[in-house]
């Protein structure tokens, strides 16, 4: 019992396993961000803004790699958490090179704006 | 198949989700912004404690659900402030409260190397283009904002179509993981300590005794594998003589390097054993309940084996996807574009409107008066001039 009420550190021994139950607390409040995040990227109209919920999708998918990795007692969500981080900062990087060249185009970073691939 | 949770209480919690989420989403009147996150809050706490009344020895640490809400609280505010810069600093909160998350799962190097990539650099990174590409609000007013922070676009069927899919996300999660077990086969366990002999050398010499005196006696190292070690090993029924040397921790060359091993998964008392041996070549074994407390695979080691040792390919891959997005993001960068007919008019008209303001603010603007001072009429001096409503 006494593991639920202090945080467990792996600077130590390897932790104890958990329940199921347990992980599926993680994973709904990975799934409920990343749904804010689906729903941030469909409504909002800021381009911005829009990359920054893909942020938190990734961020999202990032508690449930780890939550996983936990369950299982081994370091493989970790690793694929640093990928994530990775394709995350690439992203980053192209987005906002591409934001800043839409915007010096028509001044404005308003997505609805850009909505000429449209059939 | 039973559900976790009855799915009335996780349809429920969904239902009252999404609700919440669309009041708070900006819109072009009043949007009750406290009101939606209350009833946002009130849906995931009824979810939580729904789950721990229906299993009160399951529930997880306490910091849990701490550092799920303000997660998912400032994640709401990320998707429903009006003000970019605000709504990526609410993000950095996100990041935060995640890392909390990420250190009850026990992945501390993690938590820190997301505060500082996420939090230190990317976000910062945002924090640069709004600034540079967003004109400024002019005041404080939600009404000063531009039209397309301030109003969102289609609210009710985008959080409609979101949490439906959290709704069927939500219960396929509950069925899957309450029938799902650890794989013994995959854990981790302390199997790379075997092939860390410096890392177990300087935990053994620095260890002590309960009772004070050194792990390690005098002159002892770690033994190399041999005959005798596997003679003294079987002798100590610690290993069957037949299972040398394939449990052995190999070298780069194949060979058993030396003598430490640990079973797979949760570390057992006595799964383990170590072979040390003295300058006479006397052999001793520590079996795991004589292990030194802090012979242990950090997180860090564990994270670092499992990146280098399993996945060296997929380094590569990240490599080159750094490498791609760095010239990708200079030759975005480097071009030239020309604004397009309709933004050229519109900022036409947004100069033309600034120079309607009035003769005065030409004639007190510093920059008309020094070129007139010196007699010089060039063209260039002209064309500033009048954008600035120039009374000449």
């Amino acid at each position: 019992m006494n593991h639920m009420l202090m945080p467990v550190l792996a600077q130590g021994p390897a932790p104890e396993l958990m329940s199921g139950v347990t992980l599926y607390h993680y994973l709904a409040v990975s799934g409920a961000m990343f749904v804010i995040g689906l729903i941030g990227f469909m409504t909002r109209r800021n381009l911005i803004i829009m990359f920054l919920c893909t942020e938190l999708m990734f961020q999202a998918a990032g508690i449930a790699l780890i939550a996983f990795g936990r369950f299982h007692l081994n370091h493989s969500g970790e690793t694929f958490v640093i990928f994530v981080l990775t394709v995350a900062a690439a992203e980053a990087a192209l987005a906002l090179g591409l934001v800043i060249l839409l915007f010096r185009r028509k001044e404005t970073l308003d997505g609805t704006r850009w909505t000429e691939l449209r059939g | 198949m039973d559900l976790l949770v009855s799915p009335i209480l996780l349809y429920g919690a969904c239902a009252l989700g999404g609700l919440g989420v669309a009041l708070a989403l900006p819109r072009k009147r009043v949007s009750p912004f406290v009101l939606g996150a209350l009833v946002g809050a009130i849906a995931l706490g009824a979810l939580f404690i729904g789950l721990g009344l229906k299993y009160p020895n399951e529930i997880p640490n306490i910091h849990f659900y701490v550092f799920s809400f303000i997660a998912l609280g400032a994640a709401m505010r990320v998707i429903t402030h009006a003000r970019p810069v605000y709504a990526a600093l609410y993000f950095v909160l996100t990041i935060l409260a995640s890392c909390g998350l990420y250190l009850i799962l026990s992945a501390e190097f993690l938590a820190f190397a997301l505060v500082i990539v996420y939090a230190g650099a990317i976000l910062i990174t945002y924090l640069f283009v709004i600034m540079l590409a967003t004109e400024g609000p002019t005041g404080d007013a939600v009404g000063a904002l531009n039209e397309y922070d301030r109003v969102s676009r289609e609210p009710i069927i985008a959080t409609l179509a979101g949490f439906v899919l959290l709704g069927g996300l939500t219960t396929a999660l509950a069925v899957g993981s309450a029938g799902l077990t650890p794989n013994a086969a995959k854990m981790t366990g302390e199997k790379p300590l075997a092939v860390m002999p410096k890392k177990v050398e300087k935990v053994l010499r620095e260890a002590k005794l309960p009772d004070g005196k050194p792990v390690l006696l005098a002159g002892e190292k770690l033994a190399m594998s041999s005959d005798k070690v596997r003679d003294t090993l079987a002798a100590a029924n610690v290993i069957k003589a037949d299972q040398w040397p394939s449990i052995m921790p190999r070298n780069h060359l194949g060979e058993p390097a030396y003598a430490i091993s640990s079973t797979t998964g949760t570390s057992e008392a006595g799964a383990g054993w170590l072979v040390l041996t003295n300058d006479k070549g006397e052999l001793r074994i520590l079996t795991r309940a004589q292990w030194p407390e802090d012979l242990y695979l950090t997180n860090t080691e564990g994270v670092a084996f499992d990146l280098i040792d399993g996945h060296p390919g997929a380094i590569e891959i990240a490599g080159v996807i750094l490498l791609m997005a760095m010239i990708g993001a200079t030759v975005l960068g480097r071009k030239k574009v020309d604004m397009d007919d309709a933004a050229r008019a519109e900022v036409a008209a947004k100069l033309r409107e600034f120079s309607d303001l009035g003769p005065h603010l030409g004639e007190q603007a510093p920059f008309v008066a020094p070129n007139e001072a010196s007699g010089e009429t060039d063209s260039n001096t002209v064309g500033v001039g009048g954008m600035g409503g120039t009374s000449r």
